[in-house]
């Protein structure tokens, strides 16, 4: 459920446009089980808290009481960017975090990169030294 | 030579010294116990990632080389990210190797008001300096490797009449792969996973990574050993319990957000653990320009001044940033967010680091977690202003079209006549996105043992055998980037160590 909701979250922040491809092409479901899978807890619980918060607030931002995933994409963007742009510190934060971890993904795929001039990354190892 | 790295068995040693950190301190201090005759237990809360390791994204670089993601945050009125590394070789291997010496200035304020050093003391840390110099290999960019964004700034700055510089950098050859901030994979960049920690090894000494410390083991005041368990750097799974005695002294350099809550855990008492922490945080302006940029080409960081370091006290540099980090830190939300990120290639970042006057505090809670509350006070903010401001003039002076100034309040984006705005910007630290870098403190250096944690060679007032050799001992802001000064710092405590 977590998920779903997060990649409507995502999905809102990163579109498709002329120029780039939309978050929703690129592998997000395994991105976010990766991401929840590796992350540090509090990390992922920030982002949990960030994906709520953002479907529970349109009231406050569109005056709609309805969760975000039940709006139109076009209402959901406009709530998206009255958040990020929110008077209050500790509602641009959350929303923040939640558009930084999608960033991770939407800013280094091939694609996007390649847009940019920009050689795709080679995959991460994550290995380390045993011996 | 000898690592260990994560094990599920046991493991006691007893070397003459143990180091805590392998960071610019730790790894600087064992490097020069082992260049002694000493047999040195240096011990790394990270895993050691070797150049073939390295991460290339933003996200494999705060999953694999990042401190707990860089979840680590500094409180006060606004939440700024506290970045360092967990690796062996610290930070050093996500900085840039920022080569610049302690500057005299401060090291007169530390005699002058805190007793700390003398004229020899000042002299035998520059010749330090000098020989770090030599051994990594410290070079000014080469201009083929600095990059357009860099090219850029000096410009600027020459139009708008200010010095700047070519940075001098740890950095043998530099290629300009962009690739700093993820570690060099180019072998070019001389972190200290790469020097001084082999060369403890081949001196005889013991690496232990993936090995956090819970405790430095006291008898009475003296410090015997280090203690701790082995943690799988993946799964977070604990391993086999370690133990490491020291026969001389416990060297500890486990940066200024862990050195200080480990002595507090390790039932070291003094009023001021923790206390006396500072930093240069520091947050960016955009230029978009006519013609492309590509930051991301280029090295990470090339050009500084330190002009304005000591009035109002700030330092200007530049900085690439991949797009991943640039999306997040763009204003804006959906398609007008992407829209923004077109302007990618044509983008240039320089930051400003302010010299904070600010104080801060290093807490360790009930359960170990650890905290720092810190806030910009008033003239910080103002000085934050006015680094901002002279970044967007020398972005125009440099032939930009536009200046993103990514304040909270202020237009997405101003033209050349709008500088002012910044200048009168808000005050408020939440309308800003910084990064709490250059920490200083927690463990402070005092001649007088009610004003300071240790004493001029870290040694901590009140306990033998007990050496701080990171940046928690610095008392002040330096105004620059601090590597230079901590590696030199940790050879000096240990040569009084091998003298001792």
């Amino acid at each position: 459920m977590i998920n779903w909701l997060a990649r409507s979250a995502m999905v809102t922040f990163y579109p498709r446009s002329e120029q780039f491809p939309g978050i929703d092409e690129m592998p997000l479901d395994e991105y976010l089980a990766r991401f929840k899978r590796e992350s540090a807890p509090l990390m992922w619980a920030g982002f949990v808290l960030g994906t709520l918060f953002f479907h529970l607030t349109p009231l406050f931002t569109v005056f709609i009481p309805l969760p975000a995933f039940a709006l139109s994409a076009a209402t959901r963007e406009r709530h998206a960017q009255r958040l990020s742009s929110h008077r209050i510190y500790y509602v641009r934060q959350p929303v923040f975090l939640l558009k930084m971890i999608a960033g991770l993904l939407w800013g280094a795929d091939p694609a996007v990169r390649s847009r940019l001039g920009l050689a795709p990354y080679p995959a991460d190892p994550g290995t380390w030294r045993r011996s | 030579m000898t690592h260990i790295a994560f094990r599920e068995e046991d493991l006691s040693l007893e070397v003459d010294y143990v180091v805590v950190g392998s960071g610019a301190g730790g790894a600087t201090a064992a490097n020069e116990l082992a260049r002694g005759g000493a047999t040195v237990a240096l011990i790394e809360a990270g895993p050691w990632r070797d150049p073939e390791d390295y991460p290339s994204s933003t996200y494999g670089a705060m999953r694999d080389v990042f401190d707990d993601w860089g979840v680590g945050i500094a409180r006060g009125r606004a939440l700024w990210p506290i970045v360092q590394a967990s690796c062996v070789g610290g930070t050093t291997v996500i900085n840039c190797a920022i080569c610049v010496r302690t500057p005299e200035d401060v090291m007169l304020q530390w005699e002058r008001d805190l007793g700390v050093g003398n004229k020899a003391w000042r002299d035998a840390l520059w010749k330090h300096q000098d020989k770090l110099e030599v051994e990594l290999c410290a070079e000014v960019v080469p201009p083929a490797a600095a990059g357009r964004s860099s090219l850029l700034a000096a410009k600027g700055a020459e139009a708008v009449r200010y010095d700047g510089h070519p940075m001098t950098r740890y950095v043998k050859g530099c290629v300009g792969s962009g690739q700093c901030l993820q570690g060099c994979k180019q072998l070019k960049k001389q972190s200290l996973n790469l020097q001084f920690v082999p060369e403890v090894m081949a001196l005889g000494g013991t690496v232990l990574s993936c090995a956090p410390a819970e405790r430095v083991l006291l008898e009475g005041r003296r410090a015997v050993g280090v203690s701790g368990r082995f943690r799988e750097p993946v799964t977070r799974r604990k391993g086999g319990r370690y133990t490491v005695r020291a026969r001389k002294a416990v060297v500890v350099a486990a940066s200024v957000t862990r050195t200080a809550p480990l002595l507090m855990a390790s039932g070291v008492k003094h009023p001021l653990l923790g206390r006396g922490f500072r930093a240069h945080p520091g947050t960016g302006v955009f230029g978009v320009y006519d013609h492309d940029v590509d930051m991301n080409v280029g090295a990470t960081q090339g050009w500084a001044s330190v002009q304005y370091r000591i009035e109002p006290g700030m330092k200007v540099e530049t900085l690439s940033i991949p797009p991943e980090m640039v999306a997040s830190r763009l204003a804006g939300a959906g398609k007008e967010l992407v829209a923004r990120m077109g302007d990618y290639r044509r983008m240039a970042m320089w930051v400003v680091a302010v010299r904070a006057e600010a104080v801060g505090r290093i807490k360790r809670g009930l359960l170990g977690e650890v905290s720092v509350d810190y806030s910009f006070a008033r003239p910080d903010m103002e000085r934050l202003r006015k680094g901002l401001a002279l970044l967007a003039r020398t972005h125009f002076a440099a032939g930009a079209v536009r200046v993103l100034p990514g304040i909270y309040g202020l237009p997405y984006e101003i033209g050349p006549d709008q500088v002012d705005l910044i200048e009168n910007g808000p005050l408020d630290p939440r309308s800003y996105i910084l990064i709490s870098s250059h920490l200083f403190g927690g463990a402070t250096m005092d001649k007088d043992p009610t004003r300071g944690v240790c004493d001029e060679y870290g040694r901590v007032h009140g306990y033998e055998g007990l050496v701080v050799a990171d940046a928690s001992v610095i008392p002040t802001t330096l105004g620059v980037n601090p590597q230079h000064t901590i590696m030199a710092l940790a050879r000096s405590f240990a040569d009084r160590l091998l003298d001792a």
